[in-house]
């Protein structure tokens, strides 16, 4: 159940969601990977994609312009 | 969409900047129209490309970038439909254009060897440059110092074009064919042809996705 | 200010909005703009004024290129970013994003990350400028109104900037990303 961070600040698309996928695929089941992004396009794609591939998502709008996407490995 | 939860810092508000800017727009638009009407009638289109856009996080690159990286297509079954409902409005357009005898609307040019070397050009520039013309104006506008830099490039890359374009005209373009698909097929085949095409451009995409990402739901 | 925490504030100004209500509202303002001006929506040939405009300041005369003798293009050339219809839409462009992000409260400078990013940028940028002008268009002149315009160039577009897309994924995965 291990907590894990992506640093994506000041990457653009699709950078984030490449790392946000290599990364998932390290991970074990139960744990959780929070994806920190500044890129607007990424907010929706990085969550969609985790979405259509079944994992549990949440979307934290941490400041102006900056998300935290929690995706925990369901399967 | 998920539930975006509250921040746990606080935030500055930047609403207020945000209206003190659609004050601003509103008065350049006045301005412009004192100019002339078709100026501020453009203006009112740019703006409202931008914020939908922006709002909408639509993005060409991604359409065309996204199934060979990521396996998804849902933006680029968006630029499908986008393509279909435009045909069909431009259609209307051409068509009553064309029964009062005027020239035909819309941007039809010639096609060839040129074409292909240019959009393949452009192809990979935009995703390297992490957008593409109006993605690049539209991220400028998020505060993207990335695609200020990409902008600066594309002006620089516009006038080198521009400067070899008159070789690239004597040894291509007046030979190339100027195609407007009605005028070949005729016009009912050409408009619900390139509709069905389109179509079945979307099923193949949203095939694939289900295929490459493995999900039974939509 | 109450306005913000209402659910319509949320819904039209702050969360995202979906791909198919952007391709809708795209289309629709194409096909308006196509219906007022009779040529449907670019933005690419204006980046070749923005550069002529710029070396006129310097005093360097391009009116003899070739390109800059077409008729549309050597009017340009007498115009400012502000009597020309394509600049001020282009602005209008960078202006609207601009607006959309400051009325979700989402507006932030984002920095390059390392110089790999300003190279990408440089490269990207210069493609894309010398493509767009020897391919009659960009992605929306060439690819989404030619397309919509029925004319043949705008598929042969889509095929090649389809492969092009395809050979920059590659080259993104392998040298420039950090």
């Amino acid at each position: 159940m291990a907590e894990y961070r992506l640093d994506c600040l000041g990457e653009a698309c699709p950078v984030p969601l490449i790392k946000t996928q290599k990364k998932m695929e390290q991970l074990k089941v139960g744990d959780t990977l929070i994806v920190e992004i500044d890129h607007s396009c990424a907010m929706k794609n990085v969550p969609e994609w985790a979405r259509k591939v079944g994992y549990n998502v949440e979307i934290e709008e941490v400041d102006d312009g900056e998300w935290e996407i929690y995706i925990e490995k369901t399967k | 969409m998920d539930e975006v939860k509250r921040p746990k810092r606080k935030k500055k508000n930047q609403v207020p900047a945000g209206i003190v800017l659609l004050i601003i727009v509103i008065a350049v638009g006045i301005v412009l129209a004192g100019i002339s009407s078709m100026l501020s009638i453009y203006w009112i289109f740019g703006i409202s490309f931008g914020f939908v856009l922006q709002k909408s996080r639509f993005c060409f690159t991604a359409s065309l970038r996204d199934p060979v990286l990521t396996g998804s297509t849902s933006l680029t079954r968006a630029v499908i439909v986008a393509l279909m409902l435009a045909t069909i409005g431009f259609a209307a357009v051409q068509y009553s254009a064309v029964s009062k005898e005027l020239p035909v609307p819309g941007n039809i040019a010639p096609a060839g060897i040129f074409t292909a070397i240019g959009a393949t050009m452009f192809g990979i520039g935009m995703v390297i440059a992490g957008g593409c013309a109006s993605g690049t104006l539209m991220r400028v506008g998020e505060g993207f110092v990335q695609q200020c830099i990409a902008l600066l490039f594309f002006i620089i890359g516009s006038m080198w074009g521009a400067h070899d374009y008159g070789w690239w005209a004597d040894t291509f373009f007046s030979k190339a064919p100027t195609i407007f698909l009605p005028d070949l097929l005729g016009w009912a085949p050409a408009l619900f042809g390139q509709l069905i095409v389109l179509a079945i451009l979307f099923l193949i995409a949203e095939w694939y996705e289900n295929k490459k990402l493995g999900s039974e739901e939509e | 200010m109450n306005l913000i925490n209402s659910p319509w504030y949320k819904r039209i100004f702050k969360d995202a909005w979906s791909y198919w209500t952007g391709a809708i509202l795209l289309a629709t303002l194409n096909t308006a703009m196509v219906a007022i001006s009779g040529k449907g929506w670019g933005v690419t040939t204006t980046f070749a004024y923005w550069g002529a405009w710029i070396l006129q300041l310097f005093g360097a005369d391009v009116s003899g290129w070739n390109f800059f003798q077409l008729e549309a293009n050597s009017k340009a050339l007498g115009q400012s970013v502000f009597t020309n219809t394509g600049s001020v839409q282009n602005i209008g462009i960078i202006v609207g994003a601009l607006l959309a992000t400051l009325l979700a409260s989402q507006f932030k400078i984002k920095k390059l990350k390392s110089y790999k990013q300003f190279i990408a940028a440089a490269l990207g940028g210069l493609l894309m400028g010398y493509g767009a002008r020897i391919a009659f268009g960009c992605n929306i002149g060439a690819f989404f109104s030619g397309i919509a315009s029925m004319s043949v160039h705008g598929w042969v577009y889509a095929i090649f900037i389809f492969l092009g897309a395809w050979i920059g994924s590659k080259l993104l995965v392998r040298y420039f990303m950090t």
